[in-house]
């Protein structure tokens, strides 16, 4: 059964929210601060963290950028709705996906799966090859690591399935939409800027190819392609 | 108190006082000039050259040539002569002083003789003139009527009174200008400005202007921020029940199976409105306080209309309507895209609300013939709306026809939304009544480089 931290400071919506997700088979954890979700979040005794932006003692942004200072613990952000740059900030910190407050829980059951899915492990959920090489880089499937000239890189799960999309057809555009689907597991939304970021943080995580070029091209209007040596 | 008026006030005088000063200062400087320029030559001298040569050209030319001759000493002199018959007649007509009709040395009541200065002319039929020179007849006017005499003085004069009212209209619309750019930038959401530093040590009217200027900035800041702050707090506090009742109701699915299914499916439309209306509600005080400043990223709005279009002509198909656009090339301005999609979205869902069953909702992008801009149209068939609610169309909660209208539904601030949106960019949108039936509604949009850049 998987384990989620539920973290927000409204104690009837967490009750209620984690009654509905036991009803759909997660145990679930709640804490009310910031630093009590980050002390949480730290004993590794989840499995996902869902994180809300405004929260007392710390808000959900320190509590992220505090977390990702050691920990890939998978986070989905709640923002408020009409503020886009929380979304962007989520993300630029390492949220492996946001939605806005207030949110069906449908949707939000839905999101958890999808993140939980892309951050599992079984060697079984491997299509094609086990281990793809391509140049400098190495991402092995059956442990979803990354390594770059032979470093190991770390990355949070959502980022290792957009770059695993992309390789798999490295060398061919794979269009926004199409991507959205494999790596973050739903359909493109308008001017959606999750992916984005997501390119953006791996762009910056991975480096420029070994001959000084980009490793991820945007392709303006169509969707990214990872250029193949 | 007031300095200003005092500046103004003193400033003028003292200009007017220079000019009238220098003008009788060089004018008494030439006098001056002219006299010892006289004294030099001796001014008896230079009268018996200007009677000999009177004389000479009285034996050529006769009288009128005598006269001629006078005129252009007249013309050029300051020290007029005037050339007297027996009878004391002037012959141009000029006034003459009462003591010249005397003798030398017959002067009454002191004053000076003129007697010694004269001259005597003789012409051809034996009748004798004088020939005098009017000493007292230099006045100022006569001064001020040679130009060639006043030239230089008034030039010097006009140059300095100048150059004072120069310096004196720059100090005062110096400050104005740096008063009216901060407007400008408030206008434009930039409360950051502050004017009265830049003016220094300045104490009068327009430094205290300045002040209170600095002082509403200020204030407005303090607003706008609290403003920012409630939006986020009024945000936050409605849609926290909001989503405890979304989660609720999650909850009562769960436990209800399909028994309750369509209660569930209304209180859940129902929720997913009212979250809607919240969001509106929102976005409407964000634009109407300034607050949403629009990127100024380039925006391309023929793909942009196209996406609006096909969305709206999608959901229309259901209710047997149809949108259709029509657009060449690209229309790229600057702004922010979500805005400007909402702000055309909330226009052609309205023509699509309103439009007659089977009749397409005409969306077009053109230049703006008059200016380097943009137009676009949304026009409908439906009823139009009467022309009294055109102009009141685009303010919130606005209802044309209050039962037809909440029964098409939509809160009345989709419009408002828009034409905010609309201005936020530079641009307007009004509405009219189309030719043949239809409401027509056309923005108007600056192009990228007109754009307010901010």
């Amino acid at each position: 059964m998987n384990r989620i931290l539920l973290a927000d400071d409204d104690a009837e919506l967490t009750n209620m929210l984690g009654e509905y997700l036991g009803g759909e088979g997660l145990a679930v954890d709640t804490a009310h601060d910031g630093e009590a979700a980050l002390a949480k979040a730290r004993s590794g005794a989840f499995d996902l963290m869902v994180l809300d932006v405004m929260m007392p003692k710390k808000n959900g942004f320190d509590v992220l950028r505090e977390l990702r200072a050691h920990s890939l613990l998978p986070v989905l952000m709640l923002t408020a709705r009409d503020e886009d740059v929380d979304s962007i900030i989520g993300l630029e910190l390492g949220a492996d996906d946001y939605l806005p407050k207030p949110c069906n829980p449908r949707v939000l059951v839905a999101r958890i799966r999808a993140i939980l899915r892309r951050a599992a492990t079984p060697a079984a959920d491997v299509d094609g090859s086990a281990v793809l090489v391509l140049a400098d880089l190495e991402l092995h499937a059956g442990t979803r690591q990354v390594h770059r000239a032979g470093q190991p890189v770390v990355l949070t799960s959502t980022e290792y399935s957009v770059l695993e999309a992309l390789l798999r057809a490295a060398g061919h555009v794979v269009s926004k939409a199409e991507l959205s689907e494999r790596a973050l597991g739903r359909k493109l939304t308008r001017y959606d800027r999750s992916l984005d970021m997501h390119v953006s943080s791996l762009r910056r995580k991975l480096g420029a190819l070994p001959g000084g070029g980009e490793r991820i091209q945007t392709v303006r209007g169509v969707g990214y392609q990872y250029v193949r040596a | 108190m007031h300095r200003l008026f005092w500046k103004i006030f003193l400033s003028f005088w003292a200009a007017l006082i220079l000019f009238a000063g220098a003008t009788m200062l060089t004018a008494s400087h030439y006098l001056e000039q002219a006299r010892q320029e006289e004294r030099v030559v001796s001014p008896r001298e230079r009268l018996l050259a200007q009677a000999a040569e009177a004389q000479q050209i009285v034996d050529r030319e006769g009288i009128e040539g005598l006269k001629a001759w006078l005129r252009m000493i007249d013309r050029r002199e300051l020290i007029a002569l005037l050339v007297v018959d027996a009878d004391g007649n002037e012959l141009l007509g000029r006034p003459v002083p009462p003591t010249f009709g005397e003798r030398p040395g017959h002067g009454p009541r002191g004053m000076p003789r003129m007697g010694r200065w004269q001259q005597t002319i003789r012409l051809p039929d034996a009748s004798e003139y004088r020939l005098v020179p009017d000493f007292q007849g230099v006045t100022l006017r006569r001064v001020l009527a040679r130009p060639r005499v006043m030239a230089l003085p008034l030039v010097i004069a006009a140059l300095v009174s100048g150059l004072v009212c120069f310096l004196l209209a720059r100090y005062l619309t110096a400050p104005l200008e740096r008063l009216r750019r901060a407007t400008d930038a408030y206008a434009n959401g930039d409360l950051a400005l502050r004017v009265a530093p830049a003016l220094g040590s300045r104490r009068d009217e327009i430094a205290d202007l300045a002040h209170s200027f600095d002082r509403m900035a200020q204030r407005l800041q303090e607003l706008m921020d609290a403003q920012r702050q409630l939006l986020r707090d009024v945000s936050h506090e409605l849609r926290s029940p909001l989503a405890r009742l979304t989660v609720a109701l999650g909850l009562a699915r769960q436990r209800a199976g399909d028994a309750t299914a369509t209660e569930l499916d209304r209180i859940e439309r129902e929720a997913e409105r009212l979250n809607e209306l919240i969001g509106q509600l929102l976005s409407l005080a964000r634009l109407e306080s300034g607050i949403a400043a629009t990127a100024g990223a380039p925006v391309d709005l023929a793909p942009l209309l196209a996406g609006v279009a096909n969305d709206a002509d999608f959901e229309a198909r259901a209710v047997n309507r149809r949108v259709e656009l029509a657009a060449s090339g690209p229309a790229v301005i600057a702004g922010d895209i979500r805005l400007l999609h909402s702000a055309f979205e909330n226009i052609v869902r309205n023509a699509v609300r309103y439009t007659a069953d089977g009749s397409a909702v005409e969306v077009a992008l053109a230049p703006d013939p008059g200016r380097a801009g943009w137009r676009v149209t949304i026009r409908d068939h439906g009823p139009g709306v009467p022309e009294p609610m055109l102009a009141r169309l685009f303010e919130p909660f606005v209802r044309v026809d209050e039962a037809r209208d909440r029964a098409r539904g939509g809160y009345g601030l989709g419009l408002a939304i828009a034409e905010r949106a609309i201005r936020a960019h530079g641009g307007a949108v009004w509405a009219s009544n189309a030719a043949g039936g239809g409401l027509c509604v056309e923005v108007r949009l600056p192009g990228e480089k007109e754009a307010v850049g901010n």
